[in-house]
């Protein structure tokens, strides 16, 4: 991953992050208001159903006040006085009370609690009261919760009672009206709310009647049941979250009985669908700043990045050898500083360089000059005693003049030709030819090459030199002149025997590792010193007594033309391992691929 | 001489006051009778029985004052002459005749003259048996006129027709028994009971029935009331498809309470009964027991599952009852369960048609799901009906109306007890409002 990338991609993150954190702690905290705002909503719908009630049953108890002064209250209790009371003409009486005093539930007892008339069951005369009985606090003049049997079940009702005296004697009169979905309706509460009255799982009512579905709220019924206090849970009512109701539910109670429970909703629809607009609006404020994060982000990283791509670019350059490289400097910070430097190093590469390469020339120089005064010298001093002596015996008219002029001249000519061969050697390096590349078994021209020395290995009276090849089984495909690495190949054979004087075992190797192969040419003889290891190839240097400096030279120079690469490795006494590797044909690709 | 003109200002004043309560009594012509009724009348053809027993009780109401039959049945179930004035046996063709009565008409003028000897008869069955077929509104005396429409001899004939919502009927001008004192009838129908109430109230209508359980208020209220003798009947009826066990029927009829039912539900109209037949019809209907017994019935209901439990809840009157019979069936652990179901047991009413206890008997045998036994007194036929108890009787209940104070003539003996209306002898007390 480069620079830049990472620039970008941390820049983007750390933009994307903030933005998202944002967005999320936006919509966490409208979340959270909502939430409260609803939860404030339905505990004031409960307070305003408590108010309601309170209200209803002051009413109920005002009804049954004015029931219990009215002339059909005293009439009643007249008759129901009577030893031989006929109930028909009472049978009636409790609905004419219910109407005139708009009561759903209206039942005329005797003090011993038998029904004398109900309005709403008006089939139970005769039978006891015995709902009412088990309420020890029904003669109360407060209005009070409690279930009314019907003939369909009970229903939950705000109940007074009053009692109604002719002489010693007197009946009882209860009252109730029912708490139905009319009581949720005058709430009146807000769009999106409602309140739902719980009885049991069957009769559960809302403001327009009785609720569908009303399982869906058994489990928040049996919690409020099981603590006896407010609870809250949310509903589905459809298959997906638009017909979600938050709903807090209140124990309705009456001396410890829950009566039923009342429950303010509200639907999470709106809450739901202005979350879900802050949250879109969010992601796409989020991605607005991811996108701007980007732009942001690589302007930033192509600004910080273009100086630092443009002194790597430079040092690839440098690398690749160009040291003339520079880098523009456009700006005065660290980056600037930093290509100020780079500048300052290349010119001062250059610098050593040219530095290191005149004082290499002039060493070359001083080493061509030694070697060929010292190449020249050694023919020039047999020239100039063998004129000495031609001189000599001229002067001294020497009889044999003749003979030692024939000697004279022979020797000048043979030390002339030595000259000529010991120019020739340096032309000839000068003049190294272009190599002509083609396809070659690296084997081959090992065999080609080596077979001119078979009969040296063999000459007898010589020092014995083994040779052991050990070559690759396989083909060993390169690209090469076959003449030119056979003979810098015939140069290290002869430099091998040169240093084993006494004889000894010459190895050559070939191997295929990778992508390239490799020659080897080891010796047994005495071996390198790591100075000597280190200037082996230099022109014109030579460990020999006899040696002109450029056979390994040469051997360096095909190596490198051949794209190849030849390394020594030696300890004094130990003989010398010269290794060659060379670019495998078949793996050499070309330019561009 | 100042106390001489006081006198006879004072006399005459007191004439003039006599005469005029004298012509309120004295029936007039003129005017509209507006009658409701909560059944639906859907043809008024009399040969059509109507299955509905409501419908069937008001259809007859209706036919009967546009169409005549050759004899009629009073008020104690004897026959009476009607368009035919007498009848005679004829031993040599061993059959009777019957002589029509001279210038009856139909509605459209059209003289009923029957060919001499058309009205015989086989003497083959008995004459009172003879006599109460004739008299059945189906063996009516009828012309189909040319348009198609079936013409009656009867006071009044038919001037509009909208099936099951309204019967409009005017005078017939030479009926053989003379005008009718009004000159049109309207029967309103598929009214209910609060309905008609509300009608009565606003003055849309001079005639209406009440419930049982509203007389004693009408009554209060000052409104006329009239009724008829006992004719409905009401009763538990086990439905014999999927009937519950013996024992079951066997305990629901020990839980019922009758005497309360009629007495305090019922307002104390009617009467308690375990019979079919009222104790009017056939005077022996005090012989069937209305014995509780709830030890019993806990022990013969003993593990019984649910009872389907059917009755029209909109009803003012079966409404109570029935919540009161599934009181007591709870106390023997009997449940009734309302609309549960199929099967179980219908509380519901019949009016039966007829006076006479044979054909009472037959009318409520359709009623109960058998006919009763061909054989045998009326008291062995109706006991053999309530065999099995597939039907307990609860009460017998009157037909009960309440009146415009302008309508005349209603109450009287010749209503009572079989709830039949003579139209023709009404009269209203001032013209229609």
């Amino acid at each position: 991953m480069t620079f830049r990338t990472k620039l970008l991609l941390i820049t983007s993150l750390t933009v994307a992050g903030a933005v998202a954190l944002a967005t999320g702690a936006v919509s966490l905290w409208t979340r959270r208001t909502f939430e409260q705002l609803d939860r404030e909503r339905r505990q004031a719908l409960l307070r305003q159903f408590e108010r309601e009630l309170g209200a209803r049953g002051a009413e109920v108890a005002l009804g049954m006040e004015r029931a219990a002064a009215s002339a059909t209250a005293l009439r009643i209790a007249n008759e129901a006085g009577r030893s031989n009371a006929d109930l028909s003409l009472l049978v009636n009486d409790a609905q004419e009370l219910a109407e005139k005093e708009n009561l759903d539930f209206v039942e005329v007892l005797q003090p011993d609690l038998t029904i004398l008339s109900s309005a709403h069951w008006p089939a139970r005369f005769g039978y006891k009261n015995n709902w009412l009985i088990a309420r020890p606090d029904w003669d109360e003049k407060q209005a009070f919760l409690t279930r009314v049997p019907l003939p369909e079940g009970t229903a939950v009702a705000l109940m007074a009672t009053r009692r109604v005296m002719a002489g010693d004697k007197g009946i009882i009169l209860v009252g109730a009206r029912r708490l139905d979905s009319s009581v949720l309706a005058s709430l009146g509460s807000a769009p999106g709310m409602r309140a739902l009255l719980w009885f049991s799982a069957q009769q559960v009512l809302d403001p327009e009647g009785a609720l569908a579905q009303p399982g869906k709220l058994a489990g928040l019924a049996a919690a409020v049941e099981r603590s006896g206090r407010e609870e809250s849970a949310v509903v589905d009512w459809g298959s997906d979250t638009r017909h979600s109701e938050a709903i807090q539910a209140m124990p309705l109670r009456r001396g410890g009985q829950l009566m039923g429970i009342l429950m303010a909703g509200t639907m999470l629809d709106a809450q739901l669908r202005l979350q879900r607009s802050i949250l879109l609006t969010g992601v796409l404020v989020s991605l607005g700043g991811i996108l701007l994060g980007l732009l942001i982000g690589l302007w930033t990283t192509e600004r910080v990045t273009r100086p630092v791509m443009g002194l790597a670019a430079g040092a690839r350059a440098v690398a690749g050898g160009d040291w003339s490289t520079r880098v523009p400097v456009t700006s005065e910070d660290e980056i600037g500083e930093l290509a100020r430097s780079f500048n300052t190093m290349t010119a001062q590469l250059i610098e050593q360089r040219d530095r290191a390469l005149q004082a290499e020339r002039v060493a070359a120089w001083r080493e061509l000059a030694r070697r060929l005064a010292h190449e020249l010298k050694n023919p020039l001093f047999p020239l100039q005693i063998t004129v000495e002596n031609l001189r000599k015996a001229y002067a001294q008219q020497r009889p044999e003049f003749d003979q030692i002029f024939a000697e004279c001249t022979s020797t000048l000519l043979d030390e002339m030709a030595n000259l000529r061969t010991i120019i020739g050697r340096f032309s000839d390096f000068a003049k190294m030819p272009v190599p002509q590349l083609a396809p070659t078994d690296l084997n081959d021209v090992v065999r080609g090459a080596m077979k001119l020395f078979d009969a040296q290995f063999q000459t007898e009276g010589r020092p014995k030199i083994e040779c052991v090849m050990s070559l690759a089984r396989e083909p060993l495909p390169i690209e090469c002149d076959r003449e030119q690495l056979g003979r810098a190949l015939r140069n290290l054979v002869l430099n091998a025997m040169d240093a084993m004087p006494e004889g000894g075992q010459l190895s050559v190797r070939t191997a295929r590792t990778g992508d390239v192969v490799c020659l080897e040419v080891a010796d047994t003889g005495q071996g390198l010193t790591p100075e000597e290891s280190a200037r082996l190839f230099t022109p014109y240097y030579t460990s020999k007594r006899h040696g002109t400096g450029l056979g390994l030279a040469i051997v360096q120079s095909v190596v490198s033309d051949h794209h190849g690469h030849i390394s020594v490795q030696s300890d004094p006494g130990s003989g010398a391992c010269f290794s060659i590797t060379l670019p495998a044909a078949d793996s050499r690709q070309e330019p561009g691929e | 001489m100042r106390r001489t003109v006081l006198a006879w200002i004072a006399v005459i004043s007191l004439g003039l006051a006599c005469g005029a309560l004298e012509g309120a009594r004295r029936p007039r012509y003129g005017g509209t009778l507006r009658l409701a009724l909560r059944a639906q009348v859907r043809n008024l053809d009399p040969s059509d029985l109507a299955v509905e027993p409501l419908e069937a009780a008001a259809k007859e109401k209706v036919v009967r004052q546009v169409f005549e039959t050759l004899v009629r049945l009073d008020e104690a179930g004897r026959p009476q002459p009607q368009l035919a004035r007498e009848w005679t046996h004829d031993e040599v063709k061993k059959q009777w005749l019957f002589l029509p009565r001279a210038g009856v008409e139909f509605h459209n003028g059209v003289p009923w003259s029957p060919a001499p000897g058309s009205l015989a008869y086989p003497d083959d069955v008995p004459l009172d048996q003879l006599l109460r077929e004739l008299a059945r509104p189906q063996n009516a005396i009828t012309l189909r006129a040319s348009d198609g429409t079936l013409l009656g001899t009867g006071p009044f004939r038919v001037a509009e027709f909208q099936p099951g919502k309204l019967v409009k009927l005017t005078a017939h001008e030479s009926y053989w028994g003379g005008r009718a004192f009004l000159d049109a009838v309207e029967v309103r129908m598929a009214r209910s009971y609060a309905e008609q109430a509300l009608d009565l109230e606003l003055g849309q209508v001079d005639v209406v029935e009440l419930p049982v359980t509203g007389v004693r208020r009408a009554r209060q209220r000052g409104d006329p009331v009239a009724t008829s003798a006992p004719l409905e009947i009401v009763a538990l009826v086990i439905d014999r498809t999927k009937p519950p066990t013996e024992a079951v029927r066997e305990a629901l009829a020990l839980t019922l309470d009758r005497p309360a039912i009629q007495g305090v539900l019922l307002q104390r109209m009617g009467e308690p009964s375990a019979a079919l037949l009222a104790q009017w019809l056939s005077g022996y209907a005090f012989a069937f027991p209305m014995d509780r017994d709830i030890a019993k019935a806990r022990q013969l209901a003993a593990g019984a599952p649910l009872v389907p439990f059917r009755y029209d809840r909109t009803d003012p009157v079966l409404r109570p009852v029935a919540e009161r019979i599934a009181l007591d069936a709870s106390e023997a652990g009997l449940r009734l369960a309302a609309g549960a179901g199929e099967g179980g047991v219908r509380l519901t009413t019949w009016r039966i048609t007829s006076t006479e206890p044979r054909e009472a008997l037959i009318e409520l045998g359709r009623f109960a799901g058998s006919a009763p036994p061909k054989r045998g007194t009326s008291y062995e036929r109706e006991r053999a009906l309530l065999d099995g108890r597939f039907i307990l009787p609860i009460a017998h209940l009157p037909a009960c109306y309440a009146l415009n104070s302008r309508v005349q003539g209603w109450i009287g003996a010749k209503w009572l007890p079989s709830d039949r209306w003579d139209l023709g002898s009404i009269w209203l007390a001032e013209a229609a409002r």
